[in-house]
């Protein structure tokens, strides 16, 4: 058998899964839905492109994921930093701690802030004796709800890829700069940021591409008020049952994602450099 | 960690902020009340008997499990010779070769949720847990293909070579010498691919039929429609299976492995 024959051989499972389980069922839903009373996506998305709601569902979308990668890289930079910088033995605990929450599925990371953002829930009662409100404060369904769950959600990826950057960091590097006259600060944007910025992009990316397409926060947190691009979808898909305007909701958000991907890939080549 | 309050403070919070609302699930869980209240009036365990004795809970969790270990079973078998060719062989495609394996894990979840259920579900027919499981594997996939391979990577080809030099043929380089040097990537694989699957939410979404719901979805159905502890209930044992894979994990391979660090 050739070599060529050999690694086709190798490769033919997946390829074939891919295809039929992958490229098929998810080329003919975005492009040429056959079951939907209008077939024509892209007539849909022009449609959509002009309707206010649409619009503004979408525009929430990107306004939340982009203020939950902030928040998760002011968190989640400043632990990955802390962890790197721990002595070696305990680094394993400490990274360990930070990311178990990954391991857990959404709606169990979810639940909990139903009881504090409740409006019998934890902030309600303690606004209400401190005086600061009578009771009953709402804070589910409104966008910071949302970025609270989200960023709760994914600021252990924002650990996990920064630490993997900042631990191939040399503690000597940081050192020296200081022993030349660096004030830490400046030891830190001059020599750690530049070095580790390549992996911290990559993982705001993954970051932002996670909450543009997280569901289970979204419904649980945001409700019908404040809906993003994945509620939106899922109620054309399951509820409105017009599956035309569901695969041009799921045409938006797939090419929100690769952008996306496409703008870090860019960055971190020039971070990189 | 001297002289940077600052860092510190941040990073504390951080950790509160993470774990916090865990331990808060934990807490209601164990409330003697009838609603969700923190802190409880006080403790009980009825909340865990209410929720084990729950019907679509049961079955739920049969569907998870059988989902999750036939994916993660799928994946690795498929997963892995495409690994190996990808790693040991050069031939022309090799990159796109990768690009292709990978590529599920770029898409939206959801999305390939709603075509899986429009192609396969509604227009062949496929039933719901056959979808789930096609849709499962092709999301642990770039998983298994991208973990094995790293042990593959890491491992040197010499070995192999020095197999076959000394007339070992194909299969039996393949068992005797890759298949060990890879049993890490693959335990590591396997761990994160189950519990990957266990927990999806936006993919099993809408691959449902009678009888056929995967966990996280029966128990965002619960919380939509009512709010008392049993979901906290059941977020705790989940919790607390998780503690023991991840324990086990860390005595087999190493639990930070399991994310590729």
């Amino acid at each position: 058998m050739s070599r060529r024959a050999a690694s086709g051989l190798l490769l033919l499972p997946g390829v074939a899964l891919l295809a039929f389980g992958f490229l098929y069922p998810f080329g003919v839903t975005l492009f040429a839905p056959p079951a939907a009373e209008d077939p024509d996506v892209l007539g849909k998305l022009g449609g959509m492109l002009g309707d206010g709601y649409v619009l503004e569902v979408a525009a929430r979308t990107v306004r939340v994921a982009a203020l939950t990668t902030a928040i998760c890289l002011l968190l989640g930079f400043p632990v990955a930093y802390l962890i790197a910088r721990a002595p070696r033995r305990r680094q394993g605990l400490l990274l360990a701690l930070a990311v178990f929450p990954l391991l857990l599925s959404t709606v169990v990371r979810t639940f909990s802030w139903l009881v504090i953002l409740g409006r019998n829930g934890l902030i309600s009662d303690l606004l209400t004796a401190l005086g600061l409100a009578d009771g009953g404060t709402q804070l589910l369904y409104t966008e910071f709800a949302l970025i609270a769950g989200l960023t709760q959600l994914f600021t252990p990826i924002m650990i996990l890829t920064s630490y993997s950057s900042l631990s191939h960091i040399d503690v000597k590097l940081e050192e020296a700069a200081r022993g030349l006259g660096a004030s830490p600060g400046r030891a830190f944007r001059r020599v750690v940021l530049p070095i580790a910025l390549p992996g911290v992009l990559v993982g705001a990316m993954l970051v932002f591409a996670g909450a543009v397409t997280a569901f289970t926060t979204p419904l649980l947190l945001g409700g019908t008020r404040n809906r993003t691009l994945a509620t939106l979808l899922y109620d054309y898909a399951n509820v409105k049952l017009d599956w035309g305007a569901a695969s041009a909701v799921a045409l938006i958000m797939t090419a929100l994602v690769v952008v996306a991907g496409l703008i870090s890939g860019r960055l971190s080549k020039v971070g990189a450099v | 960690m001297r002289g940077r309050p600052l860092l510190t403070a941040v990073a504390a919070l951080a950790l509160v902020f993470l774990l916090g609302p865990i331990l808060l699930v934990v807490a209601i869980a164990f409330s003697s009340g009838d609603t969700v209240e923190f802190p409880p009036p006080g403790l009980s365990g009825k909340w865990f008997t209410k929720a084990l004795a729950y019907q679509p809970f049961q079955d739920a969790l049969t569907t998870s499990a059988l989902v999750a270990a036939g994916a993660t079973l799928l994946a690795l078998l498929v997963g892995i010779p495409a690994a190996l060719a990808i790693q040991r062989r050069r031939f022309r495609g090799r990159k796109a070769a990768e690009a292709l394996f990978l590529s599920p894990a770029i898409v939206p979840e959801l999305v390939l949720g709603f075509a899986l259920f429009q192609q396969l579900m509604v227009t062949l027919r496929i039933t719901a847990l056959g979808a789930l499981l096609i849709g499962h594997t092709v999301l642990l996939l770039p998983y298994a293909v991208r973990v094995t391979g790293a042990s593959l990577a890491m491992a040197d080809p010499a070995l192999e070579e020095a197999g076959r030099g000394l007339g070992a043929g194909p299969l039996r380089t393949f068992f005797h010498i890759t298949l060990p040097v890879m049993t890490p990537g693959i335990v590591s694989a396997a761990v994160l691919s189950f519990l990957t699957s266990f927990n999806n939410v936006p993919l099993s979404l809408l691959l449902n039929g009678p009888g056929v719901t995967t966990l996280p979805v029966q128990m965002l159905n619960y919380v939509e429609f009512s709010f008392d502890p049993v979901v906290a209930a059941v977020s705790t044992l989940l919790l607390a299976a998780t503690v023991v894979v991840a324990l086990v994990t860390e005595r087999l391979v190493g639990f930070n492995k399991v994310f590729g660090k």
